[in-house]
């Protein structure tokens, strides 16, 4: 049997760089930050300084009471979803059985589950509303999504921290590949500034200050200066399709999904190990059945910390071999911010920016690269290329989670 | 304004219907609510209220006017109608 290929059909994009997969691009062109200083509504009492926030009206996208039953993180999965659908122009009513969602997500309903915390914990309110189950779990986005849409195959719902949306993209291939769905809406989300889960973070002492020039330019991955990751909020979605009924339809093709490495470093819950990395990207590249020359873009995980740049960089020049000079990486983090279970799906969607446009996003606010992080670099401001036949992101993970994406152009 | 018509008022607004075509004696399901809709519905309609409604009397709803009579009956031993 010939091998069932996956076309990208539809993107959709809910971020702190602009809502939808355009505007997402266009500040990815630009340079344009989203991270800013937090208020103090959602900062509080726990010391984070700066995040990469969403200005979000629920109800500039739901009826009020709808948008009062769905939790933040559902609301961004939904609108992006309907953006990638509406885009691929799929008729997912003609074969609801053939189409499924496989959904990531790191924390799920974070802002449900604070607020229960909260009434229980600090007001002694043991009264709850009825739905906090429902929109807390941590399938309810993805489910969402599913029941929005009427997409009745298979589903799952992945939480592999900051891997879970890049695994579901991975996965959602697998699953058109085998022939169980011909098509699959995958993507993930995450919302969870909110002051309990900032609090937890700033305990791991991972995360940047705000910089004290600038705010915007907090995060600043592979620079001698970095001092951690900026969280961010947000969603992206994808809708894939078997090549020869994208085409049947006519559908507009972006790209094809074409590599998909999977690892665990079992070594240690937070500590990158760089061997799982390289299996990681090594099993990416055998997938797709591409040497590492093929690929002209790398979409770093590059979350700015100091030990896991350093990892990456060197996981990457091991990955590559004497390729690795050649290939330009960049971390787009230091504009959008770290949407942990949603990196993955946003970040895939950075590393699409090469092939339909012919632009390398940078690593904004590179000034001063850091002798261990030695890698061909898009510093400060996006540069210009011949569109390459095909880029790379990359995602790892607390718990020892790498998942590594390979898509290629048509 | 009276029970019902606050019942509605929230109803409307809960479910984006029109108030005014509620039909009180229209079997929930049919007015498109759903028994977990509900569930949170009557989540609201007691703090409108500020009465309790028990599980066992929950069961017996079927249509807005039976709500209606379960609060006026509860808002009456509570001693608040």
């Amino acid at each position: 049997m010939p091998e069932r290929r996956v076309a990208l059909t539809g993107a959709g994009v809910v971020s702190p760089l602009g809502l939808s997969f355009p505007t997402f691009h266009d500040a990815l062109c630009e340079a344009r930050p989203g991270i800013r200083r937090l208020p103090p509504d959602i900062a509080q009492g726990s010391g984070v300084q700066v995040g990469a926030t969403i200005d979000w009206q629920g109800s500039a996208h739901f009826k009020e009471a709808e948008a009062a039953n769905l939790d933040r993180a559902a609301q961004f999965a939904l609108v992006a979803s309907a953006q990638a659908i509406a885009a691929s122009g799929i008729e997912t009513a003609a074969h609801p059985e053939r189409c499924g969602v496989y959904w990531g997500t790191g924390l799920g309903g974070a802002n449900t589950l604070e607020t229960a915390y909260k009434q229980v914990y600090g007001a002694a309110e043991w009264r709850l509303r009825p739905l906090t189950v429902v929109m807390g779990m941590s399938n309810a986005a993805g489910s969402n999504v599913a029941v929005r849409h009427g997409l009745r195959g298979p589903f799952a719902n992945f939480a592999t921290a900051c891997s879970s949306s890049a695994m579901a993209l991975g996965e959602a291939m697998h699953v058109i590949r085998s022939g169980r769905a011909d098509a699959m809406v995958a993507g993930g989300s995450e919302a969870l500034l909110v002051p309990g889960t900032l609090a937890a973070w700033q305990a791991l002492r991972t995360l940047a200050g705000a910089d004290p020039a600038d705010p915007a330019a907090s995060c600043k991955p592979f620079d001698k200066r970095r001092a951690g990751l900026v969280l961010g909020e947000g969603a992206a979605a994808f809708v894939l399709e078997e090549e020869s009924r994208a085409r049947a339809r006519g559908a507009p093709i972006l790209a094809f999904l074409t590599g998909y490495g999977n690892s665990c470093d079992a070594v240690h819950m937070s500590r990158p190990d760089r061997d799982g990395q390289v299996r990681a990207m090594r099993s990416a590249l055998e997938d797709a059945a591409l040497a590492p020359d093929a690929i002209g873009y790398i979409n770093a995980h590059g979350t700015a910390t100091s030990v896991g740049d350093v990892v990456e960089s060197e996981a990457i020049n091991a990955a590559f071999g004497a390729a690795a000079a050649a290939v330009p990486v960049s971390s787009t983090k230091s504009l959008h911010g770290h949407l942990l279970g949603g990196a993955g799906a946003l970040e895939f969607g950075a590393a699409l920016l090469p092939l339909l446009h012919g632009v390398l996003p940078p690593t904004a606010f590179l000034d001063q690269p850091d002798p261990a992080c030695k890698l061909r670099h898009v510093p400060k401001d996006a540069q210009r290329v011949a569109p390459p036949r095909a880029v790379m992101s990359n995602s790892f993970a607390f718990g020892g989670s790498n998942v590594v994406l390979i898509a290629e152009r048509v | 304004m009276d029970t019902l018509a606050r019942i509605k008022d929230l109803a409307s607004k809960e479910f984006s219907l029109d108030a005014a075509a509620l039909d009180p004696a229209a079997p929930l399901d049919k007015l498109g609510i759903d028994s977990l809709s509900f569930i949170e519905f009557m989540f609201k309609v007691e703090e409108e209220f500020g009465v309790s409604v028990s599980d066992e009397d929950l069961k017996g709803i079927r249509t807005l006017a039976d709500l209606e009579r379960h609060i006026a009956t509860a808002l009456t031993s509570a001693g608040k109608a």
